[in-house]
């Protein structure tokens, strides 16, 4: 995990909002925690394309979907095919993006992009995926904890963790305490140095303390709620894919998969191809996931994970056997989102303390 | 709630279920429950939180749930009414269900609320309930309940929307659309999304693209609305499971209008009443013809 290293600067609350208009008027593409102006219900902000500060929604609890679309659209064109007589020609969409930063992505968001660079580089190099992830610079907001679903701590990261990330905003009275930890995230500072306050002001050491205070409640408050051996999941769940464990959960989930639409890690993709009129159309790769029953159908009309039972202990087995088993690491960040959403009450924590539990007998 | 642990205990002791679906307590609210020992037929419960629709359970299509055995299913008023879709629609026989009436007076709008109801925390679809009391079960346990606070802010926003112009119209529709990420969450919390096979699922050929672009997720979501005119029960369940917050109780409690408007047909718990899918009418009005 990398650590902040730079030397923490103060960024106004007034300042940030002269960033956003500084890095808006610049023409690069900002991503932040924002309402959506249009929504008929809820309040809580997404990760959305903003055009203005007054968009803003630091303070919004943690946002509905994760950052994973903006590196792997719900749905993208892979090429575009036209038939030219008995040829068919293919059109290449750009591997190359334009530059786009996030302000205020949640720690556990930011690292996902890094587990899951794994298997996007894992024999062949998804082109897609990584043309996005260089374009973007990323600065975390460090997490107050949204409540008790969440056990980022239990998957070795932090709510101020700034694995993946190009630096952090810490919230201080007043404003932000800001770090870069990569040379991306100091040339975002460099590029608008004017507005951020240097460290050896005499309210510096005032803020250091309030943010290593914010940050130290944080920490508290997420360790008190999980309290799991990962290693020791992993084996249990590698050594009973057969155990009774595994029908007592299925009943309940109803296969709706909203849990991984909002999972910053799950990846999985469906590649299809859509006739754009006559003779031409475009291949696309849309979101997909293994809690579906189409996910695993045969042509033949057989399918191996005939029920929800064996679907959510292959969401479970994929996050913590499989994906550490590959690539030696869990495939989840403890953001919670699963439990949240699930309209049936699914969740994830508690699984993980009940296999614990059975591993630990 | 003595009285239901009592009856759950007997059914699984009897033999006469091998599961009783209800409620218990999770970590975020009340959440369904699947009592297989008369041991554990104290978890259940049963407030203002139970809101989910364990119609859902009964779907033919779900073998992790027929592997329980015969089931008991405790029901609400609404949720009686999805029981009898399923019923009317020759998925169900009544022979090979329990079911476990409960008395209610509303439900908040998600299972994690504080059961107390107001006008603000009332689920919209409690407003004009006229199924306090559910027929059609083999047991009915609880207390009657008050009336719940009213609220009339579903009928309001489609007044706002009816309102609008079908321009603007089409720019609410698209903003809210344009959010679909095709989970089919809302197809899978539907109790009365019952097909063997999907048509948004089929491929030969695609009838639907499963791409969540514009094209793609109006096609879906029109389709839906057209496959549950006159059948949707108004549970609300789509909107709850829904991942991006798309409010399709709209388009459900529209459909309602219109089938009232012209059928003359409200969904009832009484599975002899043919839907209006399945009837047909001399008189059935033909406005759309001219």
């Amino acid at each position: 995990m990398s650590a902040a290293t730079g030397t923490a600067l103060f960024l106004s609350d007034e300042n940030l909002g002269n960033l956003v208009a500084e890095i808006i008027a610049a023409g690069r593409r900002l991503v932040a925690p924002a309402r959506d102006p249009q929504a008929a219900v809820g309040g809580s902000a997404d990760y959305r394309y903003i055009s203005s500060a007054a968009e803003l929604a630091f303070g919004d609890s943690l946002p509905r979907m994760s950052l994973k679309g903006f590196f792997l659209p719900q749905s993208e064109v892979l090429f575009k095919w036209h038939r030219k007589g008995a040829d068919v020609e293919i059109e290449a969409v750009p591997t190359e993006f334009p530059p786009q930063i996030v302000l205020g992505a949640r720690p556990c968001d930011t690292a996902a992009l890094e587990i899951v660079d794994q298997v996007m580089d894992w024999g062949l190099r998804d082109e897609l995926w990584f043309g996005r992830r260089n374009a973007t610079t990323i600065f975390n907001l460090s997490c107050p904890v949204e409540d008790a679903s969440c056990f980022c701590h239990a998957v070795d990261l932090n709510p101020d963790a700034t694995r993946a990330a190009d630096g952090m905003l810490t919230p201080v009275p007043g404003g932000y305490l800001v770090e870069s930890c990569t040379e991306k995230g100091a040339a975002l500072v460099e590029g608008h140095k004017a507005l951020f306050e240097s460290g050896d002001t005499g309210a510096a050491a005032e803020r250091s303390a309030a943010a290593a205070q914010y940050r130290a409640a944080a920490r508290a408050k997420v360790a008190a709620d999980l309290q799991i051996d990962t290693t020791r999941i992993k084996e249990w769940v590698g050594d009973h894919f057969d155990d009774e464990f595994w029908t007592a959960l299925g009943p309940r989930c109803n296969g709706c998969a909203a849990c991984a639409s909002v999972c910053p890690t799950c990846h999985c993709f469906d590649i299809v191809d859509e006739p754009e009129g006559v003779g031409h159309g475009a291949r696309r790769r849309n979101w997909d996931t293994c809690q579906t029953g189409v996910f695993t159908l045969h042509a033949s009309g057989h399918n191996p994970r005939a029920d929800q039972n064996s679907r959510f202990r292959q969401r479970v087995n994929h996050k913590f056997f499989i994906y550490p088993s590959r690539f030696g690491e869990v495939l989840c960040t403890g953001c919670g989102r699963c439990s949240r959403v699930c309209p049936e009450g699914q969740d994830l924590a508690e699984v993980l303390a009940c296999i614990d539990e059975l591993a630990r007998a | 709630m003595k009285e239901l642990r009592d009856l759950t205990r007997k059914l699984l002791a009897d033999g006469d279920a091998g599961v009783v679906i209800g409620w218990e307590e999770g970590r975020r609210g009340a959440r369904p429950a699947f009592i297989t020992t008369p041991d554990d037929a104290d978890k259940l419960i049963f407030d203002a939180r139970c809101v989910h629709n364990l119609a859902n359970y009964l779907n033919p299509r779900k073998p992790q749930v027929k592997a329980l055995g015969k089931p008991a299913v405790v029901v609400k008023g609404c949720d009686a009414k999805a029981v009898a879709g399923l019923l009317r629609e020759a998925q169900l026989t009544r022979d090979r269900v329990i079911l476990i009436g409960v008395r209610c007076g509303g439900v908040v709008q998600t299972p994690e609320m504080p059961a107390e109801l107001t006008e603000a925390t009332v689920a919209t679809r409690c407003y004009g309930c006229d199924v306090r009391e559910p027929k059609l079960v083999d047991h009915l346990v609880g207390d009657a309940r008050p009336e719940p606070p009213v609220t009339a802010a579903l009928d309001r926003r489609i007044a706002e929307l009816d309102a609008l112009s079908p321009r603007e119209r089409w720019q609410f529709w698209t903003s809210q659309l344009a959010k679909c990420t095709r989970c089919h969450a809302c197809r899978q919390a539907c109790p009365l999304c019952h097909c063997e096979r999907c048509i948004t699922d089929k491929t030969q050929p695609q009838w639907i693209e499963s791409s969540s672009h514009l094209r793609g997720n109006f096609a879906w979501h029109l389709t839906r609305a057209q496959h549950l005119a006159g059948r949707c029960v108004g549970c609300g369940e789509c909107e709850r499971a829904c991942p991006v917050g798309i409010p399709l109780s709209l388009i459900n409690r529209k459909l309602q209008l219109v089938v009232k408007d012209l059928f003359d047909y409200t969904v009832t718990d009484d599975p002899e009443v043919p839907a209006p899918i399945g009837a047909y009418a001399v008189d059935d009005k033909q406005e759309f013809i001219e």
